[in-house]
């Protein structure tokens, strides 16, 4: 007869095998999960009725799959399969395993062993891992090394290679690794942005810090401040404090204090280079004397509370050899340049001057009296103002015609004496004159007929002298009342061993603050009068400059409260140079865009 | 009693039992740490730096040292902790000091920094640290406020028991389900076949599980069986009480494996975190002395 021989297989708790065996005399068996099943397999993967296992002849089993699922043969999924008993094959239904083999009696045994749990819960689980995160995040050693190595290549060793294998040129390659851009602290100011990302023009060598030298490379003629010896001795002694961070600094190798970047800062941010703090210049200027004794500066130490007095150069002697001395304003120097000139009488808002601006107003622009712009013209840069131009500044007024021609207006020559002399002997010698010709000054001038190139027939002074003889004009012209007497001093023929009449040459100076810096541009808003008291001058020779006390209404020390904190730097140059001392750029761009003011650029 | 008062008697004067390394000491180095603080804020406004205050100032280079010479220690912690000891200069001691001044951090190193970041090494490990400081806050916050809840949720379970159970409603569901046609044992099976611990991630932090095989399976029953009446004997009305039963304990077992994940996460940032900074800090350092 034909059987199969079933050893059910199980486990008890302590892991013992348990051994059911029963003997099916069929040809026939049914495999699934129903319970009436020959081979019933509570596993719910498994149908109901899932295969059927048959004879085919001694030696051979057939197993073929009822529903839609296989079942496993030696770990492929079939659907059916005839196994040779002898050789043995292993079925796999769900989470049960079926060895088959051959019994003695050469019975197909089918050994059934259930292998996988009865859910995923129910398989072993080691706790203390399940109920932690081990396994779902990253493992935290793991993480640890992996982002410490990518920080060390990425921001260590590949700034360091790319320093090592820097080529030595400007290759201006785009696609060079520029490793060490990650170690900026900052980006460079406007001035030196070309520079950003070539680290090695400043940082010349690794681990040595930034020295002059390198700056020097390109600012090739800055000035030194002053003789190098002289600075030593100036410098005021620092503190415990100070000296400590000094002794740490020279550990360190840092070089000494002075270096080009104890005031230049950089890495300091995209824009303009900040101006050098007060405090690098009253390290030594504040107390200069104690240390310097054959200093001729003032102790500075901030220019609200501890600055001397402005010294503007003035001229003590004028004419062809001037000389100029530097004096306090607090010595009320005048300052002599050769002319004449009553500053009240032209600003006057009365009187003929007044009068006089106002005939002229639609001619030239002028307002109901004169105003300093009618007469001082700024420089191009606005910083100062150009010397008075006779011919653009006064002649408009004061002019120096003397006769008509078929419409053409004969002047005196301003500033060639010798030529007004020729010019007044020519016209004598041609013919003699119709009417006597106008040759005299400004005093008793009346107003409305005095527009520039006119010749006016009042005959004032050459009325009343009536020069009929060309000597006599030359005499009156020079000599008070005439034209070049009311505003120059004139000398006649004789005097200091001239053969003829000199005019005093005069000399009007642009700057007086020689080592200090003073933008007009940058005082706009103000008026003229409210540092320069002109309306009340009555003489050339008065120094209008202002002193330190009218600064100090709006500009006070770095620190200060003032209207307008100023360091040094706002005036003065450390690289004593003749131009403005450096300013960052924004602040002059700012400065230009002030709208033009009313009192110095009028037209 | 005789054998537990001299272990009393070591304990550090005003030390109580119960104090967490928080309140360590009444407060004892939150103290420490705001004077600190105060110090360096004070010096800060006090010294002027030109043109403003930076890393490079000679003000900048102490409270950096002091800056790094702190994170030295804090990341000693991992080793300190390997060693418990009572007494002053216990573990919670050192962990009380290690939470305080660790805050203290974000005061020195910002004002290292002189308000300067960009995108830098330097500015990396400043990001670093304060990532790792923001975790340590975190770790502190759930160690804080989460313990009661982990309790509460538990009913006085144990770990073990929690699966036991869910073992015991999975065993009597397999069995349940032994009758049933293939289609509804497949739904059965599914929610058998899934590990309670899977999922990723994020649905252990929220303790959402939208693809949850059991209550899948128990709407796809429901559905096919809504419109039948309800007999008392149905396998399927058992298996559908079974189904509810396992959902009940899975949200329990789910809220204790978020609660726990809380616990731990921060760690999973804070020491690698670490390491990083340690990294970030070696670059930081090497890197301004070479430049220098």
């Amino acid at each position: 007869m034909i059987s199969f021989l079933i050893r059910q297989i199980s486990l008890t708790a302590d892991g013992r095998e348990i051994v059911r065996a029963a003997t099916m005399e069929k040809p026939q068996l049914i495999l699934g999960r129903a319970a009436e099943n020959d081979i019933a397999l509570p596993d719910l993967a498994l149908e109901p009725d899932h295969a059927r296992i048959e004879q085919v002849d001694a030696r051979t089993i057939r197993v073929r799959a009822t529903g839609t699922l296989g079942f496993g043969l030696d770990g492929r999924t079939v659907r059916s399969a005839e196994i040779d008993v002898a050789k043995g094959a292993e079925l796999r239904f769900g989470g049960h395993r079926i060895t088959v083999s051959q019994g003695e009696d050469g019975a197909a045994i089918l050994s059934i062993r259930r292998i996988d749990a009865v859910s995923e819960a129910s398989e072993d689980k080691d706790e203390a891992r399940v109920f932690s995160l081990r396994g779902l995040a990253p493992g935290k050693r793991l993480t640890a090394w992996a982002m410490a190595l990518v920080i060390l290549i990425g921001f260590l060793a590949i700034p360091i290679w790319s320093y090592a294998n820097r080529p030595t040129g400007d290759s201006r390659d785009i696609y060079r690794v520029r490793g060490d851009k990650a170690w900026s602290s900052g980006p460079l100011s406007q001035a030196h942005h070309a520079l950003e990302g070539r680290c090695e023009t400043c940082h010349q060598k690794a681990f040595v810090s930034v020295r002059d030298s390198a700056c020097q490379t390109c600012h090739k003629d800055v000035h030194d401040h002053a003789p190098a010896t002289r600075i030593a001795m100036a410098r005021a002694k620092p503190g415990l404090g100070g000296q400590f961070l000094n002794h740490v600094a020279a550990t360190f190798g840092k070089p000494p204090e002075g270096a080009c970047v104890d005031c230049h800062r950089e890495h300091e941010g995209a824009g303009p280079m900040q101006p050098a703090p007060q405090a690098f210049c009253t390290d030594c200027h504040g107390t200069l004397k104690d240390r310097l004794k054959d200093t001729k500066l003032g102790n500075a130490a901030d220019f609200g509370t501890s600055h001397p007095q402005f010294s503007p150069l003035v001229q003590t002697v004028p004419g062809e050899h001037p000389r100029f001395a530097r004096m306090s304003l607090d010595a009320r120097p005048s300052d002599d340049s050769g002319l004449k000139f009553p500053h009240d009488i032209h600003l006057s808002a009365t009187g003929g001057v007044a009068q006089m601006a106002r005939s002229m107003k639609t001619q030239t622009g002028f307002g109901d009296a004169l105003a300093c712009k009618d007469c001082h013209k700024p420089t191009a840069d606005g910083v100062r103002f150009l010397p008075v131009n006779m011919e653009r500044d006064c002649q408009m007024c004061h002019s120096l015609a003397f006769e008509t021609i078929g419409g053409t207006v004969r002047r005196l020559r301003h500033g060639q004496p010798d030529q007004v002399i020729a010019d007044l002997r020519a016209y004598y010698r041609s013919s003699g004159p119709t009417r006597p010709i106008a040759l005299g000054g400004m005093a008793r001038r009346r107003p409305g007929d005095y527009a520039q190139g006119q010749v006016y027939h009042a005959y004032f002074g050459a009325v009343a002298t009536r020069p009929s003889r060309a000597d006599e004009a030359i005499r009156a012209v020079f000599s008070k009342g005439g034209a070049c007497y009311d505003c120059h001093t004139v000398t006649p023929p004789g005097a200091n061993g001239n053969a003829d009449w000199q005019v005093l040459p005069v000399h009007q100076p642009m700057r007086y603050m020689m080592n200090g810096w003073f933008d007009h541009a940058a005082h706009r808003t103000e008026t003229c009068e409210s540092c320069h008291a002109a309306p009340k001058s009555h003489d050339a020779k008065q120094l209008l400059l202002p002193g330190i006390d009218s600064c100090r209404t709006c500009h006070g020390g770095e620190k200060s409260a003032a209207d307008v904190p100023s360091g040094c730097a706002m005036c003065h140059s450390y690289h004593s140079g003749d131009g403005a001392p450096w300013m960052p750029a924004d602040r002059s761009a700012k400065r230009d865009k002030v709208v033009l003011p009313r009192n110095i650029r009028g037209e | 009693m005789a054998t537990r008062a001299p272990f009393r008697a070591r304990r550090a004067k005003g030390e109580v039992l119960h104090d967490g390394f928080l309140r360590h000491a009444r407060f004892r180095w939150l103290k420490v740490a705001m004077l600190v603080c105060l110090l360096s804020i004070a010096s800060y406004m006090l010294v002027d730096v030109t043109p403003h205050h930076n890393g490079g100032s000679w003000y900048g280079y102490t409270m950096g040292t002091v800056g790094v010479l702190l994170i030295l220690w804090l990341t000693l912690l991992g080793l300190r902790k390997r060693a418990m000891t009572p007494g002053r200069w216990s573990l919670k001691a050192w962990t009380s000091a290690h939470v305080y001044l660790g805050l203290g951090l974000i005061v020195i190193a910002t004002l290292h920094t002189g308000f300067q970041l960009g995108w830098n090494v330097h500015t990396l490990a400043y990001a670093l640290m304060m990532l790792v400081i923001l975790s340590g806050i975190f770790g502190i916050t759930v160690y804080a406020t989460l313990p009661a809840a982990l309790s509460n949720n538990r009913a006085e379970m144990t770990q073990g028991q929690m699966l036991d159970a869910v073992r015991a409603i999975d065993r009597q569901l397999h069995d349940a389900a032994q009758p049933l046609p293939q289609g509804q044992a497949a739904l059965v099976r599914q929610s058998l076949e899934q590990n309670p611990f899977g999922g990723h991630l994020l649905n252990r932090l929220s303790g959402r599980y939208p693809r949850c095989a059991t209550a899948k399976a128990q709407a796809a029953l429901r559905h096919g069986t809504g419109t039948q009446s309800d007999t008392g004997n149905e396998p399927l009305e058992r298996i559908d009480a079974l189904l509810e039963r396992k959902q009940a304990m899975l949200a329990r077992l789910r809220r204790h494996l978020k609660l726990k994940a809380l616990l731990e996460i921060w760690l999973y940032v804070h020491v690698p975190a670490t390491f990083a900074l340690l990294a970030a800090l070696t670059a930081h350092i090497v890197s301004v002395f070479f430049y220098w």
